[in-house]
This record gives structure tokens, sequence and C-alpha cells, in this order.
């Protein structure tokens, strides 16, 4: 079954500034979009706002799965109508165990180690890093593959990954991608990947892409996108935020 | 005080050494029980304390184990019994380990105990009160395998248990205490643990008393060279739980490692007080305490790491962090150093706070509901304490303390 994510005209602040100015994207299952853009234009603020991070006010919009409205949802209820947010930083949670983690989550206790394991060698991370806490003691590119674990187990409709490629080395950048790309036909997932670096778009097919600037989408465009992007970088897409 | 009064008359001229136990009852009498404008006894409901609902047991009123009591003592390689303060027995005999009920008013410091203990009034009742010590010891050289339980009943309306417990040379043991019953009853323990040389003993006081117990303990470590006392204390029980936790590095490269925590709910005061004191060189301590308060109850922690001139290179460290699962709680805590000698390491942290927003957020955002994302934080903020348990009760233990954890109310600022 064939879902969609529909942002609408979606106004967030943070600390008091508007940063995210209007913005729009529709996609659906099993496709996979880029975000891209210049740092500060709002792309972060994108993805901590839809997965209801705390610090995030949003003042107008709205974001859809499948018709139902998760601005109104707590983070949890969001989670559990299909939305992941893979983090650029993903947070320690010092004294919880992934395992106890995805259980809470909703994930079938049954092989769960077997299949988080398993998991965690797709994206070339050792295993045993599963045993310590949430992310603690875990260098930035363990963190990053550890919630590609969790994106495994939970199986998302949608997956937002903001700033993926950070903190990720080639070989591990490619181990990610593919384990993305497969999730786009084993359940339709959806991809949703923000970067403000090109290296990513060589790893993943985009659908589409979509250039952000100063809180808004400037441009929207095919795989071909990409191309224009890397002769003339961000400056033809820029625009003024006041 | 007259029914109570009468009640410890009568018990101490049946003991046989009533003139050492009249003369620390004279000393109780004489200080008085503390009162809250004691800064020590500051958080202390002491108003509420009224002595007459206490009466002395002349015999211990033993009864059936509980479920857990009888899962700790499945896991044990030996029982140790104490049921209102008397030794009741040992399940079996321990190759290398004796224990004996002794009528000693001696202190493994060496002094009586009523010189020692001459300003803490509890700990005098409890000279006067008990009704022996019971000294449980580890022979030189000897390791016992699996951990000696000692399981600390109160059926009366009032328990003054004293134990011993000695590690000669080179032994190596590990020890749970574990406390249960004392409703409406005054629960007044007084311990000590002479660490030979070279020998190690780990310690968990398992305090699982019921809400209305009183419960004021106090434990002291010597420590001779190369000595190593590893003790965690953790509170769940008693409308008042006092717990202090001394040692003495008597011996040049002693180690002493507390780990204290406690859970407060209702209205409860938990009330923990640790002196370590540094009396020669390259001993260490580390102390850590942790716990959370929700409700109203409230916790008060205050430290004292003493270093006495020429204990050079020691280290000492002290950590606290308190964990505020509701507005109405409070969590104090008072770190002290006095420090007579130059050459040492000494560090000390403290933190008081809520469960942290962004790390619930985060666990939210993957699908867990916030009161499992807040049960899953505070079981974490607990398991860091929970490690020095021996393998054969860990798993026991965990449970049983997770099964508490789950019970707490949390409300959010």
């Amino acid at each position: 079954m064939s879902s969609t994510l529909k942002i609408e005209g979606l106004r967030v602040e943070v600390a008091g500034k508007e940063v995210l100015r209007g913005f729009d994207l529709e996609m659906s299952s099993g496709e996979v979009h880029v975000i891209m853009g210049p740092n500060g234009s709002g792309k972060s603020t994108l993805a901590h706002a839809i997965a209801g991070h705390p610090g995030y006010k949003v003042l107008d919009g709205s974001v859809r799965i499948d018709g139902v409205e998760l601005l109104e949802l707590s983070a949890t209820e969001r989670a559990r109508h299909g939305l992941l947010l893979a983090l650029q930083q993903p947070l320690e949670v010092p004294g919880v165990r992934p395992i106890d983690l995805l259980v809470a989550a909703g994930a079938d206790a049954a092989d769960l180690r077997a299949r988080m394991h398993d998991e965690a060698r797709r994206v070339e991370l050792r295993p045993e890093v599963l045993d310590r806490f949430v992310n603690v003691d875990l260098s930035g590119g363990e963190r990053k593959r550890a919630e590609m674990v969790q994106f495994g187990i939970l199986r998302p409709k949608f997956a937002v990954l903001d700033e993926i490629d950070s903190g990720l080395d080639v070989d591990a950048l490619g181990a990610v991608a593919r384990r993305l790309l497969a999730a786009t036909s084993e359940w339709g997932c959806g991809i949703l990947a923000i970067t403000h670096f090109r290296r990513l778009l060589q790893e993943l097919t985009p659908t589409m892409i979509h250039v952000l600037s100063a809180g808004r989408v400037v441009v929207t465009g095919g795989p071909e996108l990409a191309e224009v992007l890397e002769r003339d970088g961000y400056e033809p897409f820029r625009v003024s935020s006041i | 005080m007259k029914i109570f009064a009468e009640s410890a008359s009568s018990f101490i001229s049946s003991r046989p050494d009533t003139l050492s136990r009249q003369l620390a009852w004279v000393g109780f009498e004489s200080a008085g029980l503390p009162t809250t404008s004691d800064e020590v006894w500051r958080y202390a409901p002491l108003g509420e304390l009224d002595l007459d609902r206490f009466t002395l047991a002349d015999e211990p009123l033993i009864a059936a184990d509980s479920a857990f009591a009888a899962q700790l003592c499945q896991r044990a390689g030996l029982v140790v019994r104490i049921v209102d303060g008397y030794y009741v027995g040992a399940g079996a005999d321990l190759e290398g380990v004796s224990v004996l009920s002794v009528d000693s008013s001696e202190s493994l410091s060496g002094e009586a105990l009523v010189r020692r203990y001459e300003s803490d009034t509890f700990a005098l009742m409890n000279v006067a009160l008990a009704p022996a010590t019971t000294v449980i010891r580890v022979g030189a050289g000897v390791n016992v395998e699996r951990p000696i339980v000692v399981l600390n009943v109160t059926n009366g309306t009032s328990s003054f248990a004293r134990t011993q417990i000695v590690l000669e040379r080179g032994a190596n043991a590990t020890v749970v205490e574990y406390f249960e019953g004392g409703a409406n009853a005054l629960v007044v323990p007084l311990s000590e643990y002479e660490i030979g040389e070279n020998a190690a003993l780990g310690l968990i006081t398992y305090q699982r008393l019921a809400p209305s117990a009183w419960h004021v303990a106090r434990t002291t470590g010597f420590l001779s060279r190369d000595g190593r006392l590893r003790q965690a204390v953790i509170g769940i029980g008693g409308h008042y739980n006092r717990s202090r936790n001394d040692a003495e590095m008597l011996g040049l490269g002693s180690e002493n490692e507390l780990r204290t925590t406690f859970l407060g709910s209702g209205s409860q005061v938990h009330d923990f007080r640790t002196h370590q004191f540094h009396k020669a060189g390259r001993s260490r301590c580390t102390l850590l305490s942790k716990g959370a308060v929700a409700d109203e109850s409230r916790s008060v922690y205050t430290g004292l790491i003493e270093i006495e001139k020429g204990a050079k290179r020691t280290d000492a460290r002290q950590t606290n962090h308190n964990l505020l699962l509701s507005p109405s709680a409070h969590a104090d805590s008072v770190p002290n150093l006095d420090i007579r000698e130059n050459d040492v390491m000494c560090a000390h942290a403290s933190s008081v706070g809520p469960l942290d927003e962004l790390q619930r957020w985060y666990l939210e955002s993957r699908g867990v509901t916030r009161g499992d994302a807040e049960r899953l934080m505070i079981q974490g903020f607990f398991n860091e304490m929970l490690t020095t348990l021996p393998d054969e009760l860990a798993g026991l233990v965990e449970a049983d303390v997770t099964s508490v954890l789950a019970t707490v109310r949390v409300v959010t600022p």
C-alpha cells in the first residue's frame, strides 16, 4: 500500500527567529527525496520540527502522512504513524540499552537481538556496539550506523535523515546508502535525506532534489539538478532572507 | 519516653553484660534524641518520633521468609539470619567462614563501643540494646566464592542488630545484607567491617523496609594495608531512612569504593552521611551517590572526606547526582573536604535536576511512550549503581528494584 507524506506551508520558529518560512513538499512510498541548501537555510529545523523536538515552535502549516496531521500528535504518536528521524548528532541516553529502547518503541521482541545484529552488519557496524547504552561511547560514525539499526528494525513509512553523511567515511556512507535504497523496495520506505554535501547524491539515486534557501524551497527538480549544483553551487538559487 | 525506657531497662537487666549496657543507656538518656536544630538532623522528621511506640523484644518473632528473601537465600553460599536484632542461625557451614553471636562491648577499632559511639545517640541505643554482636569471620586467605546473605528481618516493633564482619589477611568475600519488615518499627543497625591486609570485601546493603519504618543505620569500615572495601547501599524503604557509611583507611594503599542509592516517594526522607577518613598514604576512596526523589520526598547527602597530615598521594573522589521527579520533591547535597596534606588528589561533582527533556524526546521520537521513556531513563539512572552486585544475585535484585521503579510517578515541572 502506497503512502504519502505531504508538507504544506510549514513555518517554524527557533529561539524567537522564523527559520522555516513556508515549506512545501510531497512524496510517496519508495521515493528518495533530497533536500539541499547552504548552512542556515532551515534544513535541520525542518527535520526537528517534523519530529516534534521541544526546541522548535511550529507557527503554521501542515505535515500529514496519509491525511493524518502529525503536528497535532505527540512525538511518540508521530513515530507510531510511520515517521523516523535520524539525527545529525544522535543523542546519548545513558543507562538505556538499544534493545530495551526498541522493545519499548514497539519492535517485535522475537529474535530481536539477532535482527539487530543483521542490521548492524548491513551498515558495517560491529554488533557489540549495540550492547552499550544508546549512543554512549560511540564515535560519530557509529552513532549514525546505530540509528540505521533502529531504522531497519522499526521500518518507518518515511525516514527523515538529517546530514546522514556527516561523520561517515566513504565506505560507511556507501553501506548506509545501500541500506536505505534497499528499504525503498523492502517495505516501500520513503526517504527524505537532508544534506549540504553533494557527495550523498552519488550514493543515493534521488527521485527529486529540492533546494532550500532562507526557509523556502527555491527550486525542485529531478536528478539532473545535481549536475547544475555540481557546476554552479548554491549561488544561483540563493535568495535574500529579508 | 516511659514505655520504651521501662522496656529497655528490663531488657538491659536481663542481659549478661548489664553494666556496659547501662553505661550506654545513661549516655543515650543524658544526650537525649537529637533535634532538628542540630544541623546533621535538620531534615529528620524527629517531631514524629515517639519512642513509646516501640518496645524491646525478649526473643525474636520468627516468621516465614518473604518470597524475595527466599529467592535470595537460594542463591547464597551461606545465609545468616538475624531477626529483631537476634542472630537466629546460619543455614549451613561454609569452609573458612565462622558465624558467632558474641556478647561483646568492644568495637573492631579496639575501643569500647560506648566510647567509640559516645556522640551518636542512636548508636548508643544500639550499644545498650542489641541482643549481642553477630560476628562473621572469614579466615586468612579464604576466597568465599558464593555470596554470604545476611537476612535482617524486623518482625517486632524494634530491632537493634549489631554486626561485625571480619576478613582476615588476604581473604575475599561478598556479603549481601538484606533488610525487610519493620512495619511501624524502629530499626537501628550498627555494623563494623574489618578488612585485613590485602583482603577484599564486596558488600551490598539492600534496604527494603516497610514504608512506616524508622531506619537509622551506621556502618564503619576499618581498612588495613592494601585492603579493599567495595560497598553499595541501596535504600528504598522506611519513612525515615538514615544511612551513615564511614570508612577509615588505616593502611597504606587501602581503598574504599562506596555507592549509595536511594529512591524517595511519598513523604519519605532519605538521609545519607558519609565520612571517609584517610589516615594512611596512597589510600583511595571513590564515592558515588545517585538517587531519585518523587512526590513530596526529600533527600540529603552529606559527605566528608578527611585526609590526615602525612597521608600522601591519597586520591579521593566524590560524585553526587540527584534526579527530581516532582516539583514538590527536594534533594540537597553537601560535599565537604578536610585536608591536612598537600600531596593529594581530590575532586567532587554534584548535580540536581529533572529527567533530561531532550533524552526523553529522543526516545519518544523512536515511538516510545512518555511513560515508558521516563521509566527507561529512571532505570538507566540506577543501572550504574547495581553493577556491584554479584552475578548470582544481580538479576534478582535488578528485577526487584525495577518493580519498585515502575510504581514511581513522574510529574514534570
